[in-house]
């Protein structure tokens, strides 16, 4: 008897919110719990009502594995974006229509400004007005920055007529609250999300292919690169760049851009993967961002479902207003964007900067974008492969340290790693490098590698798994987890975006 | 249908000889017309029929068809 009570305990204890345990992806409890919901789910497939239900349930539980009893907030939001939407939506004339439209941004703002920015707004006045005041114990939501985001991208298509609200609070709900992209996106359109909702589930074979690419990719860029090359190199370089010389550092830096890709990145395929299960396509979210050819390119293919979303609700607005300027509103128009992109990520100037660099590098470029092409053009290079290939570079080296200034919580940490590579940098030591660091070197080398297969060999592949017999396809899925758990540390590494 | 004065502002500001703009044509479909550009477009349509578009105006425009709809509408044509 006391042993059922234990092992009841233990279960209880297992389903209960646990700060360092969250549902992620790529936990054992995960599966298990996604494996029910999706047997339920075909079951009863039918039925919206209760697909709806499954999807509210479980999403709230997946919260609250990761926030505890703060999963209220999710609830709030629905019920304030619902609700005040439906308001506005009533009213014909658009200056009625913009007074509810502000009263919603600034109640959705002033949530995500509690949570996320009050202490690092006390920390700007004690720092300016030098004060003494103590920070305050507020706990972050995770994800609340994207489905803040998510419902805000619903609020503005139905003000600007675009989209009609949604029929009911359930279906604004599941949009909301849809578990898949609830914690680090994509952050999906209302108006292609809300119509799936009433479609009976219906996954292709060419569906199920790309979703056990994308899931077995996700997992593997995850666990087996991100992760591991971060634990195992690249925090030891950056907690003491000045210990290790200029070439270890470069390697740092390289393997810091390639762990937040395939950290970030191998979510989002988990998440638009695991979604097609479900019968819901999300929108894409990266296009191997370091094939770009320019700091704009490299934002049409990184982050894309923040980046759109950037563009139709922020720069939009702002090029607008500034529209009489003509180049110049357009680069400062730009550089609000970034600088309020690089907020958005986090509370901190390392972020700040960080957004701060993407603004000037893309308004520099418009700036010198006549004077650049004619220039091309006269060397005639203009469009060639020589020129592309050198565009790659110079602009994957921008993009690999402006991520060494996000990865920065003390700007001297940039100046460190910069100038260790710049003084000390002793290329003669890769040999030796190779020779004991064989996993990090092969893994930083594979993980780019197959980023730059072309897309077309990519397309083949989810082909060929859409075409394999059901064993294979569980067969490559086992194999999948196998190596992953191989690569499992003793702990999982937290996704580097959730803290945003 | 697009008419002729409209075309060919768009079509200045984009320094294209010709192009077939249909009602149904969104701008990503013509080329040099960018996030970028589309502002220059709105501006000069502004100016050549001595209007004034209001943000949510243009902001919920979906192709070239509404953006007729907003001049005639802004022009006084219906």
């Amino acid at each position: 008897m006391m042993l059922i009570n234990l092992s009841l305990d233990k279960i209880l204890d297992l389903l209960k919110y646990n700060q360092n345990d969250p549902l992620i992806f790529s936990t054992i409890l995960f599966l298990f719990f996604f494996f029910i919901v999706l047997i339920f789910y075909n079951l009863f497939s039918k039925n919206k009502n209760i697909r709806v239900f499954l999807l509210i349930i479980f999403s709230l539980y997946f919260y609250y594995k990761v926030v505890g009893f703060y999963f209220i907030i999710l609830i709030v939001s629905a019920v304030i974006n619902f609700y005040l939407t439906k308001w506005m939506s009533t009213y014909e004339n658009f200056t009625k229509r913009r007074w509810v439209l502000i009263l919603i941004i600034v109640l959705n703002l002033a949530i995500l400004a509690y949570f996320k920015y009050t202490n690092f707004i006390l920390q700007i006045i004690n720092d300016v007005a030098n004060k003494n005041i103590e920070p305050l114990a507020i706990f972050l939501p995770i994800g609340i920055s994207f489905y803040t985001f998510k419902a805000l991208n619903y609020v503005f298509d139905v003000y600007l007529d675009t989209l009609k609200p949604a029929k009911n609070l359930s279906d604004f709900c599941v949009f909301l609250f849809f578990f898949p992209n609830l914690l680090a996106g994509p952050i999906d359109r209302a108006s292609e999300f809300l119509p799936q909702i009433d479609k009976e589930p219906f996954i292709s074979k060419e569906d199920l292919g790309k979703a056990i690419f994308l899931i077995s990719a996700g997992l593997l860029k995850k666990v087996v690169i991100a992760d591991y090359i971060s634990l195992n190199y690249v925090d030891r370089i950056f907690d003491f760049p000045i210990r290790y010389t200029g070439l270890e550092n470069l390697i740092a830096v390289y393997g810091y851009a390639l762990q937040i890709y395939c950290d970030f990145s191998g979510y989002s395929d988990m998440a638009i993967g695991i979604a097609i299960l479900l019968g819901f396509k999300l929108m894409d979210n990266f296009n191997s961002p370091f094939k770009a050819t320019s700091i704009a390119d490299f934002w049409r293919r990184w982050h894309i479902s923040l980046s759109k979303w950037l563009l139709d609700y922020l720069f939009r607005p702002i090029q607008f207003k500034f529209r009489n300027l003509h180049l110049y509103g357009n680069m400062i128009a730009l550089f609000i964007t970034f600088l309020l992109c690089g907020l958005w990520h986090g509370a901190g100037w390392n972020f700040i900067l960080w957004g701060a660099l993407h603004g000037f590098f893309m308004s520099f470029a418009l700036l010198i974008q006549k004077p650049k092409n004619a220039f091309y053009t006269k060397l005639r290079i203009k469009n060639t492969r020589f020129l592309k290939f050198f565009q790659v570079i110079i602009t994957f080296h921008l993009v690999a340290f402006s991520f060494l200034v996000f990865r920065a919580n003390n700007i001297s940490l940039v100046g460190q790693v910069i100038s260790q590579i710049f003084t000390f940098f002793h290329g003669e030591i890769i040999t030796q490098f190779i020779e004991k660091l064989p996993l990090i070197f092969t893994l930083i080398l594979v993980g780019y590698l197959f980023h730059f297969i072309p897309l077309s060999l990519e397309n083949k592949i989810k082909k060929l798994i859409a075409v394999t017999p059901w064993f294979g396809k569980a067969l490559i899925l086992a194999v999948v987890i196998w190596i992953a758990a191989q690569f499992k540390s003793a702990d999982i590494q937290p996704f580097i975006y959730f803290q945003f | 249908m697009i008419s002729p004065e409209l075309k060919k502002v768009i079509l200045k500001e984009l320094n294209l000889d010709d192009f077939d703009l249909k009602d149904e044509t969104t701008a990503p479909e013509v080329p040099g017309w960018d996030s970028l550009n589309h502002i220059n477009i709105i501006l000069a349509v502004e100016e050549y029929f001595k209007i004034k578009f209001k943000s949510y105006e243009v902001l919920r425009l979906k192709n070239v068809g509404d953006l007729q709809k907003l001049v005639d509408s802004k022009t006084g044509k219906k």
